[in-house]
């Protein structure tokens, strides 16, 4: 698949945001005293927002004709892109109710807990919708399967688990029991990932031979009856050499997780504690950049089978 | 009624006819125009509702040469539809043709993405999804000869290696020959139920040797003159 | 066309539908048919001529679409023909007349407009002068039209025998093999029974000139059930649905028939009778080795053949009906000379060990038990599923038949035999095939088309000059039966300026443009004045060697004057050819114009039915060209051609309309053989009809006469048939028509060529061993003439060219829809042979032949004969010119294979240089090409050579980065916002 720079900014930033949003909200209820304080909730509830914002207008720049754009909400009965555009825009007057009830102090301890584990709940969903907008396609083998969405929401989650760490950083020393359930965050999504790049490694998915009903000998192409590239071609044809593809995976596993949890682990101490963050933010938003890139650049769709690929 | 096309693989020798004859329809038809770009130029690409690839099956000399036309297979289980977020994709209740309103896509490719067959191309131009539209405009305009309300791609092939019908009705000529030649879907493992079949090309045929069993002749003296007159 | 229309949107109800496909209610009004018309033409996307109908909406053409009713295409149409709007819409269109600028060098493209008027003054001037001193000093040829009849007819009136249409570098080995063995052919001379036919051998067609009937021929065999068998080294196309393929070695179709024959024989599966009674079998040859008269038919003295009657048992006039005449045997005649009947020679012949398939198999690479199986199946089909057709029909003697005996086999062949050195030989083997298995015309066989059958062969002979100011006794074009016929001087030098009927090409039917330019230019055998060239690509796919004739157009003499002093180009857009001209002359597009399509010229009849058709006009022409058909009629006013002018000297034809309308080729006939008589009451021969052309464009522009029931089988001997021929005038006599497989003719100029000829011989040493080997009366099989001085070793592949179904030679690479199928082609060459090789799919190569080198890329396939290397035919364009921008795919990816073949035999002999042709009827050997291959060094990537960009033309359009053509606005389809809000998913409610 052709990776749009405008589709990896959105998978990645609103990730990020929403991770960073459910963090927020998950630790603000589930700490008595919240480190940050509301004047850092609000930041780090605002920087989630800005996040998601960026993303969203980011995914605008894919469309072709974004005049139509609002129409994208209407078919949330069957469309996961109508259902994350629905829990995205929604999760605004969520995120809203929440920053009020931090800002104004309005309710009591109930009330918080509601509205945060909803806001986290509901930034999650998102986050798993975004997913399954991919893993609902059975054309892209490599996206129509649950870890799909489970990659989204920890990737999410442990890019806005640091960003959350930094922001902490600001005012507060450092927390060691954060610290270590972010290192925890950053191995199991280590691991999903790791554990994908495997799965989508062994052949499957249909050949050549069922996309022509010709099963019983080797199909090849001989021509694909156009000049030059196609639509088709262009969206889908995209492909990248092979060795070039496992450089990727190693920078993804260097620069998403190694670094991050390396600096995590060893650099606390050693640098100054928002140098340190800053370097598993950056680190981390690298990483992921790539793995988005390479999730869409790995994806063979299957109409590739009718441009001659064996398999996909 | 459930529309749809069957594409004989059997006769289709490739020659491009309903490719352009959908071309020349639709540039001008409910969905057009299907813009071209760098037409004089280098490269030049535009939108098309139907391509006809080639592909050879087998080895040398046993190799055997397949000209593979593709269109909208207007799937029963269309997830080109369902996943359509602005709803401009839909399947007909009426017939099963699966359209894209113009006025309400908002050019994202995600049905494109959803397609298995490669039906949906997006007019960079005008920034909305097309497809071939099963030349709705034709089949149902009244104003057209009643032999002639088919799509274009069906009524030129010189090969006749195209039918259209309605699949719903048993004794269609779409049902009665997907039937008989058993018709076969691509990809069925997607469990998209494309409507549209393919017929695989027919077995073999085997002839007779005529062998004179009495007969070896070696030189002319051989033979015996017959009387027969001229 | 940029025009970008908004687009007008209803909505749409839900609908209520019963059985069948019945129409939804509340559908909006899609077009508005009132602002539209339909209108009838005849196609000319390509040569098929194929009947179309045409939506027009303001004067641009909303939809082409097949004739349901025309006889060629039955409705339906191919790539090209629904390609038609983007021909009208070519940038690529001449607009104007154009003169080279003054100062300007030729192939510069440097040009400025002329009015008509200035145009023709000039030319006509020009032309009188040449018609009044030596009117061959004009030589008119034309490339891929189909008016030769009114071409001919010009030149003739004219009085230049420098005439000839293309058919010379196309198929005259098809053409005339045909007509000199059984007065019919494949192409447009007939068709497979497509109806009835069990077993079908295609051999070397790639697409052919019978574009959609072919393909509507090969669906019907194939849902009938019958055998369709290939015979091609490339397996594309037809080839792809082909029952079985035979991948042979290209040059070698001559052998792998034959050797059937050989099988055939040897297992005594020969149709007896029909060979017995059709054909020249039983004429008794005369054997007289080394002597004068030897291989010539044994004649009485009113010069008719004489045959052994068994019951007489003397020898009669094979001509009679009821003799029994003996098809085997050697007699002695009176004055001592041992004659043979000409299928004793054939027999002999053919059994021979060299024709056995085991032998046959090293030559062409079929296996020897597939060439004997083949030919076992097509005997099978023939002889035991024959079928029977009840009609009670005359022979030619008078006597009555009830039914037609059919033998279901039936072959077609074009320029994968044709297009060979050996090319005519090799089709007359497969005629010979086609005799003894009895198929010839007869149900379920190979059917003629009208005006075929013809006599063989058919009287015309061609014209030889005369005096300066004076028509041509005939047309220049016709058939020679002795040397005698040739066009040649006293010392046996060429008169023509093709040498066609010279010694170097003796039965040119077709002459020999690809060799017009070189000759010319040479001035061998003559320096001319004029050259025009109607509708051919002469400096690029229609020439060999195709840079060596840009130069040679170019040359100049010492005085720096052209040595080809004027040329003309009538062509309707900016092609290769363009460049050269002198004056342009620009033609209108088929879709602008009045045409005809002849039973004079190359009609498009059906076996069962005597066709023709016009063209006329469906939109109007918006620039400065007119119809060539047009301009040729003012042109024979001008020069007061005498069947043009009144005895005043008043033009007798006020334009072509007229001209087609009311002139008479004999009494009766004229160019459009439908609605005749005053009245238009009358079919094929009548007084012309001033409303003749009325009718025809009421009549959707086509004309059929279907013959009757008894009148469509065994033509050549069908009593009712022949006579109704011979008064519409397609054939001269009613006598029967005998299939020659023995051909005296040829042995008439094999004779001369071993010096024992009555009649004029040739002098040159290599005449006089062409003509002696080649001339065989037999169908033989020799190697192909390049073959045979190139080392196979050193230049080990085979390379030919195949058009593609979706473009026309060079003229579609302007079409903006068919060249996003189509604007490059590759080399292709088997995928085995390539690793061999190591040549990597889709790298550069180079192909060297004797005659140059060109740099392509190579694509790797399956379906390739292991020896052979192909590519599409003219695809290659030169930058600049078809309305193409400079960059474009055809310029600098796309390339020509001609550069590498030769129009003289690349044999390196000192002497005088031959044509690389088939030495009997000059066929350009298009696919005798040796070459070896191998691949480019690093960073060696792109096409070479190529040649400078062409100026655009003045006035002409830059070519646009956006099309978006359209007749009217679109009316879109909606869905409502409440099935969006409630449905749930696609499926319909069930
Ligand atoms: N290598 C190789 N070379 C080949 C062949 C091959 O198989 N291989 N095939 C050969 C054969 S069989 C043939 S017939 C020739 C064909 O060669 P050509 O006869 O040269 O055919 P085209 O290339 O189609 O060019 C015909 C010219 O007609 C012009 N034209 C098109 N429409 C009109 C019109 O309406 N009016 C006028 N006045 N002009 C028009 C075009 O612009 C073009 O310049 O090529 C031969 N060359
Ligand atoms: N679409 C389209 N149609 C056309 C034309 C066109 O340019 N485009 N041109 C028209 C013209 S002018 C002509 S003359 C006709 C020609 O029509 P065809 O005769 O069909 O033309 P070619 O493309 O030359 O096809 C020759 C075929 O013979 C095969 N072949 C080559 N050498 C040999 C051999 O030695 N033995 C055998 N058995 N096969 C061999 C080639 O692989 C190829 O398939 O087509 C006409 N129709
Ligand atoms: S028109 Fe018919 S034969 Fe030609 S490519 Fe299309 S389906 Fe095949
Ligand atoms: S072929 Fe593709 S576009 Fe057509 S209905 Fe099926 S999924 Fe949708
Ligand atoms: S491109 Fe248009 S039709 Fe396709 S999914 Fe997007 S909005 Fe729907
Ligand atoms: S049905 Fe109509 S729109 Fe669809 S491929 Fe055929 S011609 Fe094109
Ligand atoms: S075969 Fe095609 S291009 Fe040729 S006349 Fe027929 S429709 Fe036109
Ligand atoms: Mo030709």
């Amino acid at each position: 698949m052709h990776p749009a720079l405008s589709v990896i900014f959105f998978t990645v930033t609103s990730g990020a945001g929403y991770g960073l949003f459910a963090i927020t909200c998950l630790y603000n209820s589930i700490s008595q005293s919240h480190p940050l304080g509301d004047e850092g909730v609000l930041l780090s509830c605002a920087i989630a927002l800005g996040l998601i914002t960026f993303g969203l207008i980011s995914s605008t720049f894919h469309l072709a004709n974004p005049k139509n754009a609002w129409r994208a909400f209407s078919r949330v009965r069957t469309s996961w892109l109508a259902r994350e555009g629905l829990l995205a825009i929604l999760f605004y007057p969520i995120a809203a109710l929440y920053m009020v009830t931090i800002w104004k102090g309005i309710g009591g301890y109930n009330w918080l807990a509601v509205i945060s584990m909803l806001s986290a709940l509901w930034a999650i969903t998102t986050i798993f919708s975004t997913g399954m907008i991919y893993a609902c396609l059975k054309t892209i083998r490599q996206w129509h399967n649950a870890l799909t969405p489970i990659n989204y929401i920890l990737l999410g989650a442990m890019l806005g688990g640091l960003i959350f760490l930094f922001i902490v950083s600001m005012y507060e020393p450092v927390i060691t029991g954060l610290v270590v359930t972010s290192t925890y965050l950053i191995i199991i999504a280590a691991i999903a990932k790791i554990v994908y790049f495997f799965w989508i490694g062994t052949p499957a998915g249909p050949t050549i031979n069922t996309a022509t009903s010709f099963t019983r000998s080797m199909v090849r192409l001989l021509d694909v009856g156009h000049t030059a590239g196609t639509f088709l071609t262009e969206e889908f044809g995209y492909q990248v050499a092979r060795a070039r593809l496992i450089a990727l995976r190693w920078l993804v596993l260097l620069f998403a997780f190694a670094i991050p949890a390396l600096v995590l682990w060893v650099g606390v101490g050693l640098m100054p504690i928002s140098v340190v963050f800053a370097i598993a933010v950056i680190s981390g938003f690298i990483g992921v950049m790539i793995e988005r890139w390479l999730f869409f650049a790995e994806a063979r769709h299957v109409v590739n089978l009718y441009h001659g690929t064996q398999q996909c | 009624m459930k529309l749809g096309l069957v594409i004989d693989l059997d006769t289709c020798v490739g020659c491009n006819a309903c490719a352009v004859a959908c071309k020349q329809w639709n540039t001008s038809g409910t969905t057009g125009p299907l813009t071209d770009f760098e037409p004089y130029g280098k490269d030049p690409t535009g939108v098309w509702f139907n391509r006809i690839r080639n592909y050879e099956v087998g080895d040398y000399p046993n190799s055997k040469t397949v000209h593979f036309p593709m269109s909208c297979m207007h799937c029963d289980d269309a997830a080109c539809v369902t996943v359509c977020p602005t709803g401009a994709s839909y399947k007909r209740e009426e017939d099963g043709i699966v359209l894209v309103d113009q006025d309400k896509c908002m050019g994202c490719n995600y049905c494109a993405w959803a397609c298995p067959y490669g039906a949906r191309e997006l007019d960079r131009e005008d920034g909305v999804m097309k497809k071939c539209t099963l030349c709705v405009d034709r089949i149902y305009d009244e104003n057209l000869p009643e032999d002639e309300r088919k799509p274009a791609c069906v009524m030129t092939c010189p090969s006749h290696a195209r039918y259209f019908g309605d699949f719903d009705d048993p004794n269609s000529e779409v049902s009665i020959i997907s039937r008989e030649r058993n018709g076969e879907q691509l990809m069925p493992e997607l469990g998209y139920e494309p409507v549209n079949k393919y017929l695989r090309p027919r077995e073999k045929k085997n002839v007779d040797t005529y062998v004179n069993e009495t007969n070896s002749i070696k030189a002319v003296k051989d033979w015996v003159n017959r009387l027969v007159a001229r | 066309m940029d025009q970008a229309f908004k687009r007008k949107s209803y909505s749409l109800k839900s609908s209520i539908t019963t059985k069948g496909i019945s129409v939804p209610e509340n559908l909006p009004q899609f077009e508005d048919h009132s602002k539209q018309e339909t209108k009838f033409t005849t196609c000319y996307m390509c040569a098929c001529r194929c009947g179309i109908k045409v939506t027009v909406e303001d004067n641009l053409v909303r939809f082409i679409q097949g004739n349901k009713n025309h006889p060629i295409n039955k409705g339906v149409l191919c790539a090209k023909g629904n390609a038609g709007i983007m021909k009208q819409n070519s940038p690529g269109k001449l607009i104007q007349p154009l003169m080279r600028k003054k100062g300007s060098e030729r192939g510069e493209g440097d040009f400025e407009p002329v009015s008509w008027d200035a145009a023709l003054d000039y030319l006509t001037k020009r032309l009188d002068n040449i018609r009044k001193t030596d009117p061959k000093k004009l030589a008119f040829f034309t490339g891929r039209d189909q008016m030769q009849a009114l071409t001919g007819f010009w030149a003739q009136q004219f009085g230049t025998i420098n005439w000839a249409a293309h058919g010379g570098f196309c198929s005259v080995n098809m053409a005339a093999a045909g007509l000199y063995t059984t007065g019919q052919s494949f192409w447009e001379f007939g068709d497979p029974d497509w109806d009835r036919t069990k077993y079908f051998l295609m051999w070397g067609v790639a697409e052919d000139h019978s574009s959609n009937p072919i393909k509507i021929g090969l669906e019907k065999l194939k849902r009938r059930g019958a055998k369709f068998v290939s015979i091609n080294p490339v397996r594309t196309g037809y080839q792809a649905i082909a029952d079985e393929w035979i991948p042979i070695k290209p040059g070698t179709d001559g052998m792998l028939a034959l050797s059937m024959v050989h099988v055939l024989l040897k297992n005594d599966l020969f149709d007896y009778e029909y060979v017995l009674q059709y054909t020249n079998a039983t004429q008794l040859v005369v054997h007289t080795p080394q002597e004068m008269g030897d291989g010539l038919i044994y004649r009485n003295e009113e010069g008719q053949p004489l045959a052994w009657d068994l019951e007489k048992e003397a020898f009669v006039d094979a001509t009679l009906a009821e003799i029994k005449p003996a098809l085997f045997g050697e007699y002695q005649t009176p004055e001592g000379k041992t004659v043979k009947t000409s299928f004793t020679l054939l027999a002999e012949r053919y059994l021979g060990d060299e024709y056995a398939p085991e032998n046959a198999t090293k030559i062409c690479g079929v296996p020897a038990d597939m060439i004997e199986r083949l030919a076992l199946e097509m005997a099978h089909v023939a002889f035991e599923e024959s079928i029977e057709i009840k009609t009670e029909w005359t022979d030619w003697a008078g006597r009555k038949h009830d039914s037609f005996i059919g033998r279901p086999v039936s072959m077609h062949a074009m320029r994968g035999v044709s297009a060979h050195s050996n090319g005519f030989q090799a089709c007359r083997a497969i005629h010979l095939l086609q005799v003894l298995l009895g198929s010839v015309d007869v149900p379920g066989g190979h059917l003629a088309k009208p005006p075929y059958p013809k006599h063989v062969c058919p009287p015309i002979k061609p014209a030889k000059p005369k005096a300066p100011g004076e028509p041509l006794d005939g047309p220049p074009l016709g058939f020679p039966t002795c040397p005698e016929d040739l066009v040649i001087d006293d010392d046996g030098n060429p008169l023509r300026i093709d040498k066609a009927y010279s010694w170097e090409a003796p039965i040119a039917n077709h002459g020999l443009m690809h060799m017009v330019i070189t000759n010319a230019v040479n001035g061998d055998p003559y320096p001319i004045d004029t050259l025009i060239f109607f509708m051919a690509n002469m400096s690029w796919n229609s020439s060999m060697n195709t840079g060596k004739i840009r130069d040679l157009l170019r040359e100049k003499d010492d005085k720096g004057e052209y040595k080809l002093p004027f040329l003309v180009v009538a062509d309707a857009f900016h092609s290769e050819m363009v460049a050269f001209a002198d004056l342009v002359l620009p033609d209108t597009t088929y879709l602008e114009r009045f045409d005809t399509i002849s039973m004079l010229d190359r009609p498009i009849s059906e076996p069962d039915g005597v066709c023709d058709a016009i063209r006329a006009p469906v939109v109007e022409i918006t620039s400065d060209v007119r119809p060539w058909q047009e301009v040729m009629v003012e042109l024979a006013s001008r020069l007061k051609f005498p069947a043009f002018t009144n005895e005043d000297g008043s033009a007798k034809y006020k334009g072509y309309k007229d001209f087609i309308v009311n002139y008479e080729k004999t009494p009766g006939i004229g160019f459009l053989a439908g609605w005749r008589g005053k009245d238009g009451e009358k079919s094929l021969r009548g007084e012309p009809n001033p409303k003749q052309w009325e009718k025809y464009v009421e009549n959707e522009c086509f004309f059929e006469y279907k013959l009757a029931k008894h009148e469509r089988f065994y033509r050549f001997a069908n009593k009712d048939y022949l006579e109704f021929a011979k008064n519409a005038g397609f054939v001269a006599s009613t006598k029967p028509i005998t299939m020659e497989l023995y051909s005296e003719t040829l042995q008439k100029f094999r004779l001369a060529g071993l010096g024992l000829y009555g009649g004029p011989q040739p002098k040159d040493e290599r005449d006089q061993y062409r003509t002696a080997r080649f001339f065989d009366p037999l169908p033989e099989f020799y190697i192909p003439l390049e073959q045979r001085c190139t080392s196979i070793e050193e230049y080990p592949f085979h390379a030919i060219t195949q058009r593609p179904m979706m473009m026309y030679h060079s003229w579609d690479s302007q079409n903006a829809w068919l060249r996003q199928i189509l604007a490059q082609n590759y080399m292709y060459m088997n995928r085995q042979k390539a690793i061999e090789m190591g040549i990597e799919d889709l790298s550069w190569i180079w192909i060297e032949s004797k005659t140059g080198r060109i740099r392509v890329q190579v694509k790797l396939m399956e379906g390739v004969e292991t020896s052979t290397i192909w590519t599409w035919n003219a695809i290659g364009k030169q930058r600049g010119t078809w309305g193409l921008d400079a960059d474009a795919n055809e310029s600098n990816q796309g390339f020509l294979l001609n550069h590498l073949i030769n129009e003289h035999l690349p044999c390196g002999d000192t002497g005088r240089p031959i044509t690389n042709s088939d030495p009997i009827t000059g066929q350009a050997a298009w696919y005798d090409l040796q070459v070896k291959i191998y691949p480019a060094k690093k960073g060696e990537v792109g096409v070479w050579p190529s040649f400078e960009t062409i100026k655009p033309l003045p006035g002409s359009e830059r070519s646009k980065e956006k099309l978006r053509y359209q007749t009217h606005e679109a009316v879109g389809l909606n869905r409502s916002l409440k099935d969006i809000l409630t449905r749930g998913d696609t499926k319909r409610d069930k």
